[in-house]
C-alpha cells in the first residue's frame, strides 16, 4: 500500500467497477487509486456518467470492485457501515416516515436513548432549517426540503467518513450557499473526512481540500489538484462563499478545471 | 386545496352520484318492463324486481331452512372472516419470508407454482372429506382462495423494495432484521393490501362454490335452495346480498388502504 498508513482514512487500490446492464457489462470505473486522509474533504467532478457515483459506492462498501480493494483504517471494506454515511442523490428517504423519524432512524441502532436522540434530532431539524416541517412526510416536502432531511440524517448518524452525492443539487442557490457555508463549519470544527460529488467547479473549489477530476466512462482520473497542501486559494476555509468566488486564485483555478472537464467532453463527444 | 377547488369537486362528485343512481333506477325499469310490464319473461324464469324485494322481506322475517335470512349472512360472514383470517395469517408473514429469504423462497416455491393454479372449488372434495360439512371445509375453500394472491403480492411487495431504501437503512447502521422490519415491511404494504383485496374477492367467490355443495346454511345455500325448488327470487336475494357483501368488504379495504399507504404519492 502506498502513502501513509496511520493517516490514511480510506484508500482505494488500482479499483476496477463492472457494470452489469441489460446483459452486457461495461466497465464504469476503471484502475483507480486515491488515499485519504483522516480529516481530509475530497471532492470528485466530472462529466455526467463517468463513474463518480459508482467509486464512492465502492467506498461506501455498496458495490464491490471487480479488481482492486477499498480500505478503512487499513482495514478492507466488506460492506456498508454506519461509520460510513452515504448522503444519496435521489435523498433515499423513508416515505412512510416523517422528517423526524427519518432523521431519527441512524440514532436507534447506535443505541442512544431516547430523549438523547430527540435532542440531536431536534439540533440537526434546526441546522438545516426544517423547523416546523417536523411531522412532515417526504411526499409533503419539496426537494430541497427532501434533501436536508437527507443530509440532517446523515450528518445526525456521526459516521466518521460523509459521502455525498451531489448533496446540494435539489436547492436553490440561496440555501445552496447556506449549506455550503454550514458545511465547511461543520467540517471545520468537528473534523470529519468527506468525499464529495457535485457537478458544480464552483462549490468543488470551495469545499475541497483536493479536487478529483475523473474522465469520460470509463472513469479514470484525469487529475487530482491540492487545493489546500498547495494553497491555492488563500484563506477560503474562513471567508464566505460570495466572497471565494471573486478571488482571483479562485476564478483562475475555475477556469482551468473547467478546461479539463471540457476537454473531457469533447474528446469523447459525450454531447 | 382551495375553496374554489372543493366546490368544484364537490359538484363532479354531485354530478357522478346522480349518473349512478340514474344508471341502477335505468337497470330496475328494464327489469321491470321485462318482467311485469310486459311479460316477455315469465316469473319462473325472472321473477320481477317486486317479487324479489318482497321475497327480501319475508325472508327477514320467515326463516328458511335453519336460518331467517340474517342469520344465513351471518353464517357466511362467519366463514368468510375465518378464512380470511386464517389466509391472512399465513400468507402474508410466509411472503415476506419467502421475499427475504432466498433459500426459503428456493425450498417453498415449487411447491407453491404446483397448488397455485388449482381453482380452489378442486379441493371441494377433499376438503369435505378432511373437515366434514361444516365450518370446516368452508372456511378451508375460502382460506385457499385468499391465501395464493395474498401470498404472490406480499412476496413481489418485498422483492419489489426499492433497493436504495435497503442501501440508506445499512449506511444507517441497520442490520438485516432490522431492516426486515423497518424497511421492507413497511414498504410493502401497498402491493399487500393490494394482494388482500384481490383474495377477499376470490374468496367471497369460494364462499358461495363452497356453500353450494355442501352447506344447509349460507347464501349459497339460499342460491342452490332456489335453484332446487324452483324459486329463482330466492336465488337472486342470495345473489344480492353476496353482491353487497363483496363490495362492503372491498370498500372497507380500500378504507385501510388509503389509511396505510397515505404515503405513496408522488
Amino acid at each position: 500500500m502506498n502513502g501513509n498508513r496511520q493517516t490514511d482514512k480510506l484508500v482505494a487500490q488500482n479499483v476496477s467497477v463492472l457494470y452489469e446492464k441489460d446483459e452486457t457489462s461495461f466497465l464504469a470505473v476503471d484502475d483507480v487509486s486515491l488515499s485519504i486522509q483522516e480529516g481530509e474533504f475530497v471532492v470528485i467532478v466530472g462529466p455526467s456518467g463517468c463513474g463518480k457515483t459508482t467509486f464512492m459506492n465502492t467506498l461506501a462498501g455498496l458495490v464491490r470492485p471487480a479488481k482492486g480493494k477499498v480500505f478503512m483504517d487499513g482495514e478492507e471494506i466488506a460492506g456498508p457501515s454506519a461509520e460510513r454515511g452515504v448522503v444519496f442523490q435521489q435523498f433515499a428517504l423513508f416515505p412512510w416516515k416523517t422528517a423526524y423519524e427519518n432523521i431519527e432512524f441512524g440514532l436507534k441502532y447506535r443505541g442512544i436513548p431516547k430523549e438523547q436522540r430527540d435532542e440531536i434530532v431536534r439540533k440537526y431539524i434546526r441546522l438545516v432549517k426544517l423547523d416546523g416541517f417536523e411531522n412532515s412526510f417526504p411526499h409533503e416536502l419539496s426537494g430541497g426540503m427532501k434533501q436536508r432531511v437527507a443530509i440532517a440524517r446523515v450528518y445526525a448518524n456521526r459516521p466518521q467518513v460523509l459521502l455525498m452525492d451531489e448533496p446540494f443539487g435539489a436547492l436553490d442557490a440561496q440555501t445552496r450557499t447556506i449549506m455550503q457555508e454550514d458545511l465547511t463549519e461543520m467540517f471545520m470544527t468537528e473534523k470529519r473526512t468527506v468525499v464529495f460529488i457535485t457537478h458544480s467547479v464552483e462549490e468543488a473549489i470551495y469545499l475541497g481540500d483536493r479536487v478529483v477530476i475523473m474522465t469520460a466512462r470509463p472513469g479514470k482520473f484525469k487529475k487530482i489538484i491540492r487545493i489546500t497542501e498547495e494553497d491555492l486559494v488563500p484563506d477560503r476555509r474562513n471567508l464566505g462563499y460570495d466572497e471565494v468566488v471573486n478571488l482571483k486564485e479562485f476564478r483562475d483555478l475555475k477556469g482551468e478545471i473547467w478546461g479539463l472537464i471540457k476537454a473531457e467532453i469533447l474528446e469523447k463527444h459525450i454531447l | 386545496m382551495g375553496r374554489l377547488g372543493e366546490t368544484m369537486l364537490d359538484r363532479i362528485y354531485q354530478e357522478k352520484l346522480v349518473l349512478s343512481l340514474i344508471s341502477i333506477l335505468g337497470f330496475l325499469l328494464l327489469w321491470y318492463a321485462v318482467t311485469d310490464l310486459f311479460g316477455l319473461m315469465p316469473a319462473i324464469i325472472l321473477p320481477s324486481p317486486e317479487k324479489v324485494f318482497f321475497t327480501i322481506y319475508e325472508k327477514i322475517l320467515v326463516p328458511v331452512g335453519e336460518e331467517k335470512l340474517f342469520g344465513h349472512v351471518g353464517v357466511s360472514l362467519v366463514r368468510i372472516l375465518v378464512g380470511t383470517g386464517i389466509a391472512l395469517g399465513l400468507a402474508i408473514p410466509l411472503g415476506i419470508l419467502m421475499g427475504w429469504y432466498e433459500n426459503l423462497d428456493a425450498m417453498a416455491s415449487p411447491i407453491i407454482e404446483v397448488l397455485r393454479p388449482i381453482p380452489p372449488i378442486a379441493w371441494i372434495p377433499l376438503a369435505i372429506l378432511w373437515f366434514g360439512i361444516g365450518l370446516g371445509s368452508k372456511v378451508f375453500i375460502i382460506a385457499i382462495g385468499v391465501f395464493f394472491p395474498t401470498l404472490i403480492n406480499t412476496y413481489l411487495g418485498v422483492k419489489f423494495v426499492e433497493p436504495l431504501l435497503i442501501k440508506a437503512a445499512q449506511t444507517l447502521g441497520a442490520k438485516d432484521k432490522d431492516i426486515l422490519w423497518e424497511v421492507i415491511v413497511p414498504a410493502s404494504v401497498p402491493l399487500i393490501v393490494a394482494g388482500v383485496r384481490i383474495g377477499v374477492g376470490l374468496g367471497m367467490m369460494c364462499l358461495v362454490a363452497a356453500e353450494l355443495v355442501a352447506a344447509s346454511s349460507g347464501l349459497g345455500y339460499l342460491i342452490m335452495l332456489g335453484g332446487d325448488d324452483l324459486k329463482p327470487e330466492l336465488s337472486i336475494t342470495g345473489m344480492i346480498l353476496i353482491g353487497i357483501l363483496g363490495l362492503i368488504a372491498d370498500r372497507m379495504i380500500l378504507g385501510i388502504e388509503r389509511r396505510v399507504v397515505f404515503w405513496k404519492k408522488e
